[in-house]
């Protein structure tokens, strides 16, 4: 990631974030294995009589970067830990690179990256002791975290690297909690709303380096309930009240539904009668 | 090793935050103390008022010893009677003492009159009340005795008694070593209690979830930091014991650490489990305050074990702070070695083992839902 970040200093530079969007789309194509990375079977979770996830099926590519699109309390981040081992699924099935979530789960860490929506730092540990922390726990060795300390100076300034991470601006937070999702090198990453409560530039700046990691090879399910993020991803899934409502590529779901834009579609999924009580917005 | 790095980061966020390290290390201190100090169960300067109906010299000398005694505080001496309950409701003094002029006896043999003594005690406070009625016995009683030697008379009977390891039977010594036990409690179930509720809080608790961290990892990772200042604690909470109480420890302290170690396993164990099923630190603090109110019950600390009553003393067994106290009173004051309480270490480490699988199991079910 970090040795692309060059790459994506340069599309910085660029203004329209949807032309870098086909471009890369075009580039990665070639990329992308055919292999699933991720496969989800009827997958359901209750919380006592509330469902949160209904029987949802899909599945991600190698190298695909997946938008998972929803009103706040639809079900993403409930779906997102079960995928990453957090939750028991009340019935289903997930697997990652063929494996079983439920059964392989010490296997399956190894292949997992997840970054949590509060970007979850110590916030009394400076940056470069947190790295120290979540690289020592992955099992990585003392040379090799003050390697990606070093990775970590050069991408933010050294003066942010020992400050308590509570004083940090929320990007660099950000920045950091990324870069310590990634320690492990794992191909698969999970970012539970990784822009919410960022400014618009960072958040693209956030996508560019997205993108940096489909071009090494990497799968990510990134939730979001910002839409314009949608226009990035390779596909988006769009999940409401538990039940996945449209997946495929934005612009397959502007002829399906008829649709001129996603927030149109939005309105309409969640002006329709709901189920239970559950009081949605986006 | 890589729990070493959990370890490592507890240990920097403690010292990180400065009013936690006052809280940790300069409270207990004060705290130590005071309660020393405090919890005392000797009674002194009792509020003693005097009512002296009777001319004899006998009653006078009787009031002078009184007042010599540290025991006692004279706070009035009336010549008429009194109206003794409202005294008492008053609070203006605990205890009444009434002499009398005595009837003559045909069958007394003294030379001199005696008078006749009463004494009333408040029980409102019944602790106090029965240690002064224990004081007003042997005050009494010595007093007949001398007098029975002045008349060259035996004493029919006397018991002698003896009182060893504390002869003066100082409360801050059985008090003061007590306290420090109590003090490791506070402490170490507080902080691993909150532990993983603040990981939690701060959702921080699933990154450690995600990573190859084992549950048995994330315990020794977030109780032996605890564990280590507890030691600490422990150490200062000694050196305040033998420094300003003056208590000197006749045993081998090194056998007092041993039993820490255990104590600490069960204790830790406990905080931990209280940390699993806590959903905020609100709760925790909650469970961490009910657990320590009824082991502190339930330790011997307050009242001897002996006075709790048979249906509940089986309580008192799974409670480790009870072997603790045991076991450093023993090494204080009685010089015990090893010999003497190595099944209390073994009972602690025992229940910390069950507490121990007990919440790796409960960590298994309930943090994964």
């Amino acid at each position: 990631m970090i040795s692309k970040f060059s790459l994506s200093r340069d599309y910085k530079k660029s203004t329209e974030a949807t032309k870098i969007s086909l471009a890369h789309q075009e580039k990665a194509k070639s990329q992308i294995a055919s292999s699933s990375a991720i496969e989800v079977h009827e997958l359901t979770r209750c919380f006592g009589s509330f469902v949160a996830v209904n029987r949802i099926n899909f599945s991600i590519r190698s190298g695909e970067v997946v938008a998972f699109l929803g009103p706040n309390g639809a079900g993403k981040t409930t779906t997102i830990k079960m995928l990453t081992g957090l939750l028991r699924p009340t019935s289903g099935q997930a697997f990652i690179l063929g494996f079983d979530v439920e059964k392989n789960l010490p296997q399956i860490k190894n292949f997992i990256g997840y970054m949590s929506q509060r970007f979850s730092l110590y916030p009394l540990l400076t940056a470069a002791e947190n790295i120290e922390f979540f690289g020592g726990i992955v099992g990585l060795r003392r040379q090799k975290i003050k390697e990606k300390i070093e990775e970590l100076a050069a991408i933010i300034s050294s003066d942010y690297l020992n400050q308590p991470t509570q004083t940090l601006p929320p990007g660099i937070r950000q920045e950091v909690a990324l870069f310590a999702a990634l320690l492990h090198d794992p191909p698969i990453i999970f970012l539970d709303e990784p822009t919410s409560g960022v400014s618009p530039e960072r958040r693209r700046h956030f996508w560019m380096k997205i993108y940096d990691l489909k071009c090494q090879g990497k799968t990510l399910l990134v939730s979001t309930h910002n839409l314009d993020e949608a226009e990035y991803a390779d596909r988006i899934i769009i999940i409401h009240q538990g039940k996945i409502r449209f997946q495929g590529e934005l612009a397959s779901l502007y002829e399906q539904e008829k649709v001129t834009s996603l927030e149109n579609f939005f309105k309409q999924m969640v002006s329709e009668p709901k189920n239970g009580s559950n009081n949605s917005s986006y | 090793m890589r729990f070493l790095f959990l370890f490592r980061k507890e240990w920097r966020e403690i010292f990180r935050q400065k009013e936690m390290v006052a809280l940790l290390f300069i409270a207990p201190l004060i705290q130590t103390i005071i309660l020393g100090y405090v919890v005392r169960t000797d009674v002194t300067n009792l509020p003693v008022g005097i009512i002296n109906l009777s001319q004899s010299i006998e009653s006078q000398r009787l009031i002078n010893r009184l007042a010599s005694s540290p025991l006692f505080k004279i706070k009035f001496i009336a010549s008429k009677p009194v109206d003794a309950e409202e005294i008492f409701r008053q609070g203006k003094s605990k205890a009444l003492i009434i002499f009398r002029e005595r009837e003559k006896r045909a069958s007394e043999e003294f030379s001199f009159s005696l008078p006749e003594v009463q004494v009333l005690l408040d029980g409102s406070d019944a602790n106090s009340a029965m240690i002064a009625a224990g004081y007003f016995y042997g005050l009494f009683g010595h007093y007949i005795t001398t007098l029975l030697h002045r008349e060259d008379k035996d004493v029919p009977f006397q018991p002698k008694t003896i009182i060893r390891f504390n002869p003066s039977l100082n409360s801050l010594h059985t008090m003061g070593p007590a306290i420090v036990a109590l003090l490791l409690t506070i402490i170490t179930i507080l902080l691993t209690g909150i532990g993983l509720v603040r990981e939690k809080e701060q959702q921080t608790l699933d990154t450690l979830l995600v990573s190859k961290l084992t549950p048995i990892e994330i315990f020794l990772g977030k109780t032996l930091p605890m564990a280590a200042v507890g030691l600490i604690e422990m150490t200062l909470g000694i050196m305040v014991v033998i420094t300003i109480f003056d208590v000197t420890p006749r045993g081998n302290l090194a056998y007092l650490y041993l039993a820490a170690v255990a104590f600490l396993f069960s204790i830790l164990s406990i905080g931990f489990l209280i940390s699993l099923i806590s959903q905020s630190q609100q709760q925790a603090l909650f469970f961490c305050w009910f657990t320590m109110l009824l082991f502190l019950m339930l330790s011997g600390l307050l009242t001897p074990l002996e006075n709790i009553p048979p249906a509940l003393r089986w309580l008192t067994v799974i409670n480790p702070l009870r072997y603790l106290i045991a076991i450093i009173r023993e090494i204080f004051l009685k010089g015990n070695g090893l010999a003497y309480f190595w099944q209390d270490i073994l009972i602690m480490a025992g229940l910390g083992l069950v507490a121990f699988l007990f919440s790796l199991r409960v960590f298994r079910r309930f943090v994964i839902k």
